[in-house]
C-alpha cells in the first residue's frame, strides 16, 4: 500500500526534514507515526498526499510512483485517499452534511447516493442526525468527527490523520482513535501522527519514532507497551 | 469482511462525474451570489448599465438611419420649375431630360400632388385649407443613372440650374451624404463605447471575482486537498461570471425597454408628422438575444482571466 524506499525531503531554505527514511506498510495495516515537534512527522504525511515532492528515494501509494507524478495526476492520488487535519479544516460556511459530501462532489458521485453515504459516515462518527448542523455549533470533538466522516465518506483505501487528537481531552483523544481502530475494520489501511505517547502505548497498534527527520525506530503492535 | 471488498473508492464514469459537477458547480456558483445579495445587485447594476448605454446608442443611430432612407433616396435631385411653368411644359421638360445619358428616370409632381403630401403631413392640414389657391410649382424628381459618381452628380446638378424653367435645384445627395457621414462616425463611436465599456464591465466582474476567490481561499485549499482538479476548483467562479453576465444582460434589455417606452409617444409623433413614410422601431429580439449571449461571454471572460491568475497563485504549492 505504501512503501518508502531512502527518502529525503529537503525544504527550499535548507531545512532537512526527513533523511533516508524506508518502511512499508500493507493493505489494511493500522500504524502511528510519532516523534517530537519538528521531527518530520507531517511531511512524511505530506509526501504520501503529495502535497510535497520527495527530493530524493522512491516512494510509492497504491502502486503509483509519487517522485515521477505529474502534477494533473495528484487530485486523483488524493481523491482514493482520506486525510484528517488537526484543526479539521470545516467550511464554516456549509452545513455539516456538505462538509462531509465534499468527496463526493468531486468525484461526481450522484445526489441521492450521495445523501445515503454521507448519513452512513455520520453514523459511523456517532453523528447521525446532525447533517444540517453548522460545524460551528459543534464542539471541538464533535468537529473532529465531522472531519474524520468526510475523510472516510468516499471510502477510501487509505486514511492518514495528522495529530487528530491534538486539540482534545484525553477522553474525547481515546474516542477518536477508537473511531479510527473501527474504521480499520472496514478493511481500511490507516496512518496517523500523532505526539500523544501514551495514548498510543493504549492503542497497541504499528508505531514508526522520528527523530529529526530520521526513523529511528519501527515498533511492530505486539511489542508496545 | 475483508479489505478488499470494504475499502473501495469511489468510481464512476467520466461523462456522468462531469456532468454531476457541473450542475453542482452551477448551484455552488448561484448558492455564492444570493448570499451576498447587496453587492451582488451592485455588481449587476454597474454592468448592466455598462452594457445598456452601447445598446442604446445602437437604437438611435439604427433610426436614424430609418430616418434618413426616409427623407429621400442618396442620389436623387429635386428640380423646382418656376410657377409659371405649365403641365404642357414641365412634361416637355421632364421628356427632354429623360432623354439624357446621365440621367436614369425623371418623374413629375404636379403642384397637387405636393399640396396633397403638404396636407398628410401633421400640422399643415389647417394651413394648406387657408390657402385660396395653390402655390406650390411643378417639381421634376430626377434619378441620376445607377452607380453615378458624387462628381457627376454635381454636373449635373450645374446643368439642370442652368435650365430657364427651373427656379430651384435641391441636391438631396449632399445633405445626405453628410448624414451617411454622421452615421458613419455614429456607429464608429457606438463601437468604441461598446468595446470600453465591455472591456469595463469584463474588470468589473474580473474584480468581483478576484474578491470572491481571496474570501475562499480557505474553501478552494480543502478542495484542492481533497482531490479536487484545477478545473473543479475554478468552475464555480466561471459560471458566478457567467451568472453575472446574464443578469447584467437581462438589466441591459429592461433599461433600454424602459427607455422605448418612455421614448413611444414623442417616436408616434415624429412618425405621423412624415405621413407613413417613416417607420422608427425598438430593438429586435434577436439583437437582444445576441446582447445577452455577448454579457455572458464577457462575464465569463473577466472570471476565466481572475479566476486563471489568482488561482494560479493559490496553487503553487502542490
Amino acid at each position: 500500500m505504501i512503501r518508502f524506499d531512502a527518502v529525503s525531503k529537503r525544504y527550499p531554505e535548507g531545512r532537512e526534514a526527513l533523511i533516508d527514511v524506508s518502511f512499508a506498510v500493507a493493505a489494511g495495516e493500522m500504524l502511528y507515526v510519532t516523534g517530537h515537534s519538528g521531527a518530520g512527522k507531517t511531511t512524511l504525511l505530506k509526501l504520501i498526499a503529495r502535497i510535497e515532492r520527495p527530493s530524493q528515494g522512491a516512494l510509492e501509494v497504491h502502486g503509483r510512483n509519487l517522485v515521477r507524478m505529474k502534477r494533473r495526476e495528484i487530485p486523483r492520488l488524493r481523491r482514493d485517499l482520506g486525510m484528517v487535519f488537526q484543526d479539521h479544516r470545516l467550511l464554516m460556511d456549509r452545513s455539516v452534511a456538505d462538509n462531509i459530501a465534499l468527496p463526493l462532489v468531486i468525484a461526481g458521485v450522484p445526489h441521492d447516493e450521495r445523501g445515503q453515504r454521507v448519513r452512513g459516515a455520520l453514523e459511523k462518527v456517532g453523528l447521525a442526525g446532525r447533517g444540517k448542523t453548522a460545524p460551528a455549533a459543534l464542539s471541538t470533538g464533535e468537529q473532529q468527527r465531522v472531519g474524520i466522516a468526510r475523510a472516510i465518506v468516499a471510502q477510501p483505501a487509505l486514511i492518514i490523520a495528522d495529530e487528530p487528537t491534538g486539540n482534545l481531552d484525553p477522553q474525547l483523544s481515546e474516542e477518536i482513535m477508537q473511531l479510527f481502530v473501527n474504521l480499520r475494520a472496514t478493511g481500511c489501511t490507516i496512518l496517523i501522527a500523532s505526539h500523544d505517547l501514551p495514548l498510543l502505548k493504549r492503542m497497541k497498534q504499528r508505531v514508526l519514532v522520528l527523530d529529526h527527520g530520521h526513523l529511528i525506530d519501527d515498533v511492530p503492535a505486539s511489542q508496545v507497551a | 469482511m475483508n479489505a478488499s471488498s470494504q475499502a473501495k473508492p469511489v468510481r464512476h464514469s467520466r461523462m456522468a462525474m462531469w456532468r454531476r459537477q457541473h450542475a453542482w458547480c452551477l448551484r455552488d456558483s448561484l448558492r455564492q451570489l444570493v448570499r451576498r445579495p447587496i453587492g451582488t445587485a451592485l455588481t449587476i447594476t454597474v454592468m448592466g448599465l455598462a452594457l445598456a448605454l452601447p445598446l442604446a446608442f445602437y437604437l438611435l443611430l439604427a433610426n436614424v438611419q430609418r430616418l434618413a432612407a426616409a427623407v429621400g433616396d442618396s442620389q436623387a435631385v429635386s428640380v423646382f420649375l418656376k410657377t409659371d411653368v405649365a403641365a404642357g411644359a414641365a412634361n416637355q421638360l421632364a421628356a427632354n431630360l429623360r432623354s439624357r445619358t446621365d440621367i436614369g428616370a425623371v418623374t413629375v409632381r404636379t403642384p397637387r400632388q405636393g399640396l396633397a403630401e403638404l396636407a398628410a403631413m401633421q400640422g399643415f392640414g389647417d394651413a394648406i385649407h387657408a390657402l385660396p389657391d395653390n402655390p406650390l410649382p411643378f417639381v421634376l424628381l430626377v434619378e441620376p443613372h445607377a452607380g453615378a459618381e458624387r462628381a457627376q452628380v454635381q454636373t449635373l446638378v450645374q446643368a439642370l440650374r442652368a435650365l430657364p424653367q427651373v427656379d430651384l435645384v435641391q441636391d438631396n445627395g449632399q445633405w445626405r451624404a453628410r448624414l451617411d457621414a454622421l452615421v458613419a462616425l455614429g456607429r464608429r463611436v457606438t463601437l468604441l463605447l461598446a468595446a470600453l465599456l465591455g472591456a469595463a464591465a469584463v474588470l468589473v466582474i474580473g474584480n468581483t471575482v478576484r474578491l470572491d476567490i481571496r474570501s475562499r481561499a480557505e474553501e478552494i485549499a480543502v478542495q484542492k486537498l481533497i482531490g479536487a482538479s484545477a478545473s473543479f476548483v475554478r468552475r464555480p467562479y466561471l459560471y458566478e461570471g457567467a451568472w453575472y453576465g446574464l443578469a447584467a444582460g437581462i438589466v441591459a434589455v429592461l433599461l433600454v425597454l424602459v427607455l422605448e417606452a418612455v421614448l413611444a409617444e414623442p417616436v408616434r409623433d415624429l412618425v405621423a408628422s412624415y405621413a407613413g413614410r417613416l417607420h422608427l422601431g425598438g430593438v429586435a429580439w434577436d439583437t437582444l438575444a445576441v446582447t445577452l449571449a455577448i454579457a455572458v461571454a464577457l462575464g465569463w471572460l473577466g472570471a476565466w482571466m481572475a479566476s486563471s491568475q489568482h488561482l494560479a497563485r493559490l496553487g503553487n504549492s502542490e
